[in-house]
C-alpha cells in the first residue's frame, strides 16, 4: 500500500455550464490534518461531495486505500471508512439525536428489529466523549444550530471512519465548543485518523492543519506545508491578489438617535434590554451562543411578540409594531442569520429575491413592469457586485457569499433606516467579507444605522462603533472601541455583569 | 433472552424538555379522542339505537374496513408519498377474489393468494414508477387509481362471483364480544406500532419523509424503503377488498370509491403530517374512529346524507387548525 491513504487525481466537475471542478488533485497521508481553503464557490464542497459519493465527477479517479475506486454507494462509502460532515446540517429533524447519529447503520438484532439499548448507550458514550449533554430521545429540530453541528460530529464519530472530511463544521461554533472540536481533531489524529477540514477562519487553519491545498474558480492553487505560509500568502493564493485585511471606518461623528428600545422582554429569553443606535453607525453585539443575540434581533424586528418593554423609531414616530411588515414599513429590516432558512427564497431567482420587498411599487395597474424590476436587480448588482451568472439563476447555486449579498441587496432596496445584520460574515470568504464590511460602512455615510450580531470577535472589534455584550437574556455590558479587546468581551459575555465587575 | 431486562419494551425515562415536546406534538391527538367521546355522549343521550351491541359492533367492523387501508395510507404519508389508488385497489380486489372463489371452499387460499399478489403487484409497479422513473407518487398513484378503477369496470359492471360459505361467515364471527374483523384492526394497529418504534424500516420511513437528502447520504437504501411501503399499502387495501366479499358474498363493482380520500381524512385528523417525517398510530385510530362514528351518529339521528359530507369537510379543517395552533 502506498503511503498515502487517500489520492484524487485530475478530478473535474460542471454543473449545468459552471466548471465547478477542472483538473484538481490532492492526496493525504494517514493521521494529518489537511487545510482545504479558497473563496465562496471556489469548489471545495463539491470536490468532498465526490469523495463522499453525493455527486460523481466527470472525470478523474480516486485511490483510497490503495485501491481504485469506481462506482459505489454513499453506504458503501460509509462503510469503507470516509465519513463526511457537511456544510449544510445534515440531520432529519423530526428523529431524535440517538436515532440521527446512527441513521443508516442502526444496531440491530435479526429481522431488522433495532437494538434500542445499544444504540442509547453507544450514543451516549460519543455525546460523553465530546463533552456534550443532550437528551437522547430529544427530535433534532429542537435543539440549537450548535447543539446540532456537535450531533453531526458525533455522527460521523460513531462511523469509525479513517478519514473525516469536515466542511466547516466550526462556522456555528464558538468559544468552548471550538476548543472541544479541536481537542477531538487532535485525539483522532493521534489515533491515525486522516482530517480534511474546510473553513473561512484562516486562523483555525493555522492552528490545525499540517498542509494547506487552496482551490480557486475550480482550480488548484497550491498546495503547502503549514510552516511554509503566512496568512497573507494563504489569502492571496485564495483571492488572487494582494489584499490588505484592514476594516474600514467612520470618519464622521456620531449622528442622530435613529432607535431607542427600553426594557425589551420575550417569553424566549429577553429580559430587560435596553439600547439606543445612532444614525451612521455600527452597533456589535457581541455573546455566546444562545445568550439571546437573535432573539433580541427578532423582537426589534417585530417576529416574536414582546412581553415587556418598548421600541421607538425617533425621526418616524413608529412604535411597537407587531409584525416584520410593520416594522420593514417602518423602516427597520433584518438580515437573519440562517439565510438559507429565513433570508432567501433559495429555488427562485436572484431577481424575485432581490425585487420583492418592492414589488408592489414596481407594477401599473396590478401587472408587474419589468423594465422597472431590471432596473433595480442591476443596480442592486453594481452596488455589490454580486458575482451570477444572469439574474434568473436560482440563489442556492451561488455562492456563499454572493446569497449573503442578495440578502443585502433584498433589504436595500426598500431604503431603511436601521439594519439588523445577524452574523453577516457566517461562511463568507475572506475577500467577500471585506467587500461586506465596506458595504456596510457605505450604507453609514448614507446615514443607515446598523445593528450587527457577531460571533467573530475580530470582526466586533474592527467593526463595531459601539459594543453591547448580552448574556442569558440580558445587557452584560456596553463598551466604547477604544475599551474592547477581547479578553474583555469574553469576560462579559461568559460571567455577566455583576460578576465581571466584581472581579 | 435478556430484551426485556434490558429495556428492550420498557421505557427509559425521558427528560423533562422531550416529554414536553412529546406533549406538544401530541396534545391535538387528545382532543381528537376527547371530541369521539362527546359523539359518544350524544349518542347516547340523543338515540336509543346508539349504544346497542348491535351497533356498535357494526361501527367497530366498519371503523376496521377504513382503519386497516388508512393504517397503509399513514406509512405512505409519514415517507412524503400518498396513494390515492387504494380504493380502486379495494374494487379489483373484491372482484378478483369473488371470481376466483366462485363460491366453492376449495378455492379460497388460491383467491386470497391471488389478491394479495395483486397487491404486491400494484405495489412494486408504484415503487419502479416512482423509484425508477423518479414520477412524484401523487401522479403514479392518480394514474392507478384511474386505470384500475378502469380494470375494473371492464371486469364487470354488475356484480359477478360468489363468496364461500366460511369467507361469509367470518364477517359475522367474533371472538369474545368483538367482531374478528376488529380484532385483525387491533393487531394491525400493534404491528404498526412496533414497526414504527422498533424496527429500521421504520426509522426509514421517519427519514426517508423527514428529510430525502440527508437520508440519502446517511447509506439509507432509498429505493428499498419506497418499494416496501407502497408494497405494504396496496397489501392492505388488497385485504381490505377481501373483507368487503366477506361481507357482500359477491364481487360488486360499486365498493371501493372514495376510500382513498377517506383514509387520507383519517390520517390527517391523527396529526399526520402531508409533508412527511411525522406519523401518529393512535391519530390515525382516533381519525378513523371520528370518521366512523361521526357517518354513524348522523345516520342514527337521521341526517341528510349531504350534510354528512359537509360535516366531514368541517371536522377535516378544524382538526387540521388544531395541529397548526398546538404543533409546531
Ligand atoms: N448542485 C449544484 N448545481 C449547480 N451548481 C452547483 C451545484 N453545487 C455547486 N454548484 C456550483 O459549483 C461551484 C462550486 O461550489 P461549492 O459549493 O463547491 O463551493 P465552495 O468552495 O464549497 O464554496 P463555499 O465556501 O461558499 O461553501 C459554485 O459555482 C456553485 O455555484
Ligand atoms: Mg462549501
Amino acid at each position: 500500500m502506498s503511503e498515502f491513504i487517500l489520492e484524487m487525481r485530475n478530478i473535474s466537475k460542471s454543473f449545468a455550464g459552471v466548471q465547478a471542478l477542472k483538473d484538481v488533485s490532492i492526496r493525504c497521508r494517514p493521521g494529518l490534518v489537511y487545510g482545504l481553503v479558497g473563496e465562496n464557490g471556489a469548489g471545495k464542497s463539491t470536490l468532498m461531495k465526490i469523495l463522499a459519493g453525493a455527486y460523481s465527477a466527470d472525470a478523474g479517479e480516486i485511490t483510497y486505500k490503495g485501491e481504485r475506486r469506481d462506482q459505489a454507494s454513499t453506504a458503501e462509502i460509509i462503510a469503507s471508512g470516509i465519513s463526511i460532515i457537511y456544510q449544510e446540517l445534515a440531520l432529519v429533524g423530526q428523529m431524535s439525536v440517538a436515532e440521527n447519529i446512527f441513521l443508516g447503520r442502526e444496531p440491530r438484532h435479526a429481522l431488522g428489529i433495532l437494538n434500542l439499548p445499544e444504540l442509547h448507550a453507544r450514543s451516549a458514550v460519543l455525546l460523553k466523549r465530546l463533552g456534550i449533554e443532550l437528551d437522547l430521545d430529544l427530535p433534532v429540530s429542537e435543539l440549537t444550530i450548535a447543539q446540532q453541528q456537535l450531533v453531526e460530529i458525533a455522527k460521523a464519530l460513531s462511523q469509525h471512519a479513517d478519514l473525516i472530511v469536515m466542511d466547516e463544521p466550526s462556522a456555528i461554533l464558538a468559544g468552548s465548543e471550538l476548543d472541544q472540536l479541536f481537542e477531538i481533531i487532535q485525539n483522532l489524529v493521534e489515533q491515525g485518523v486522516t482530517i480534511i477540514y474546510i473553513s473561512h477562519r484562516l486562523e483555525e487553519v493555522f492552528r490545525i492543519a499540517d498542509e494547506v491545498t487552496v482551490l480557486k474558480d475550480g482550480e488548484l492553487v497550491a498546495t503547502r506545508p503549514i510552516g511554509e505560509l503566512d496568512r497573507a500568502t494563504l489569502v492571496e493564493y485564495m483571492v488572487g491578489r494582494p489584499l490588505d485585511e484592514v476594516f474600514p471606518q467612520t470618519e464622521h461623528e456620531q449622528g442622530e438617535l435613529v432607535l431607542a428600545a427600553k426594557d425589551l422582554a420575550t417569553d424566549t429569553i429577553l429580559d430587560g434590554v435596553s439600547l439606543e443606535l445612532y444614525a451612521g453607525e455600527i452597533l456589535g453585539i457581541a455573546g455566546m451562543v444562545g445568550s439571546g443575540r437573535t432573539e433580541l434581533a427578532r423582537a426589534l424586528f417585530g417576529a416574536d411578540p414582546l412581553t415587556g418593554g418598548s421600541i421607538e423609531l425617533v425621526d418616524k414616530g413608529a412604535s411597537a409594531w407587531g409584525s416584520p411588515a410593520q416594522a420593514i414599513g417602518a423602516g427597520l429590516v433584518l438580515a437573519p442569520e440562517d439565510r438559507k432558512a429565513h433570508g432567501l427564497f433559495t429555488t427562485l431567482s436572484v431577481r424575485i429575491n432581490v425585487s420583492i420587498p418592492i414589488l408592489s411599487t414596481l407594477t401599473r395597474l396590478g401587472v408587474l413592469k419589468r423594465r422597472a424590476e431590471d432596473q433595480v436587480v442591476r443596480e442592486a448588482q453594481e452596488r455589490l457586485s454580486i458575482v451570477m451568472s444572469s439574474p434568473d439563476q436560482e440563489t442556492q447555486f451561488l455562492s456563499g457569499g454572493n446569497q449573503q449579498k442578495v440578502v443585502l441587496a433584498k433589504w436595500l432596496s426598500t431604503d431603511p433606516a436601521v439594519i439588523i445584520l445577524d452574523e453577516p460574515t457566517r461562511g463568507v470568504d475572506v475577500g467577500a467579507k471585506f467587500e461586506i464590511y465596506r458595504l456596510m460602512r457605505q450604507l453609514n455615510d448614507r446615514g443607515i444605522a446598523i445593528v450587527m450580531i457577531s460571533s467573530e470577535l475580530p470582526e466586533i472589534i474592527g467593526m463595531s462603533d459601539r459594543i453591547m455584550v448580552m448574556n442569558d437574556g440580558r445587557v452584560a455590558g456596553e463598551l466604547t472601541r477604544d475599551e474592547a479587546g477581547e479578553a474583555r468581551i469574553i469576560e462579559l459575555a461568559t460571567l455577566g455583569a455583576a460578576e465581571a465587575g466584581q472581579s | 433472552m435478556n430484551l426485556l431486562a434490558s429495556g428492550f419494551f420498557g421505557k427509559r425515562k425521558r427528560s423533562a424538555q422531550s416529554r414536553a415536546v412529546f406533549l406538544r406534538r401530541n396534545g391535538p391527538i387528545i382532543m381528537v379522542y376527547a371530541f369521539i367521546l362527546l359523539l359518544v355522549l350524544i349518542g347516547i343521550t340523543q338515540s336509543e339505537r346508539f349504544f346497542t351491541e348491535r351497533n356498535l359492533t357494526n361501527v367497530a367492523r366498519q371503523s376496521a374496513f377504513l382503519g386497516l387501508v388508512a393504517l397503509g395510507q399513514m406509512l405512505v404519508i409519514l415517507t412524503a408519498g400518498i396513494d390515492l389508488s387504494v380504493g380502486s385497489l379495494v374494487k379489483v380486489s373484491i372482484l378478483v377474489s369473488a371470481i376466483v372463489m366462485n363460491g366453492e371452499s376449495a378455492n379460497v387460499l388460491p383467491a386470497i393468494i391471488a389478491t394479495l399478489g395483486l397487491g404486491v403487484l400494484v405495489g412494486l409497479i408504484h415503487g419502479f414508477l416512482i423509484n425508477e422513473l423518479r414520477i412524484a407518487p401523487f401522479i403514479v398513484t392518480l394514474a392507478s387509481l384511474v386505470i384500475l378503477r378502469g380494470i375494473g369496470l371492464t371486469i364487470s359492471s354488475s356484480p359477478v362471483g360468489k363468496a364461500s360459505r366460511e369467507v361469509m361467515m367470518f364477517y359475522v364471527q367474533k371472538i369474545g364480544p368483538i367482531p374478528i374483523i376488529a380484532w385483525m384492526f387491533f393487531l394491525l394497529i400493534v404491528l404498526t406500532m412496533l414497526l414504527l418504534r422498533f424496527t429500521v424500516f421504520g426509522k426509514y420511513l421517519y427519514a426517508v419523509g423527514g428529510n430525502i437528502e440527508v437520508a440519502r447520504l446517511s447509506g439509507v437504501p432509498i429505493k428499498a424503503v419506497r418499494y416496501g411501503v407502497y408494497v405494504l399499502c396496496s397489501l392492505t387495501a388488497a385485504v381490505t377488498g377481501l373483507l368487503w366479499l366477506s361481507r357482500m358474498g359477491v364481487g360488486d363493482p360499486a365498493i371501493g370509491d372514495g376510500i382513498e380520500l377517506q383514509t387520507i381524512t383519517a390520517v390527517i385528523i391523527g396529526g399526520t403530517s402531508l409533508f412527511g417525517g411525522r406519523a401518529s398510530v393512535l391519530g390515525t385510530l382516533g381519525g378513523v374512529l371520528l370518521l366512523g362514528i361521526t357517518a354513524n351518529l348522523l345516520v342514527m339521528l337521521g341526517v341528510n346524507q349531504f350534510i354528512q359530507g359537509l360535516i366531514q369537510g368541517v371536522i377535516i379543517v378544524a382538526a387540521v387548525a388544531l395541529y397548526k395552533q398546538e404543533g409546531d
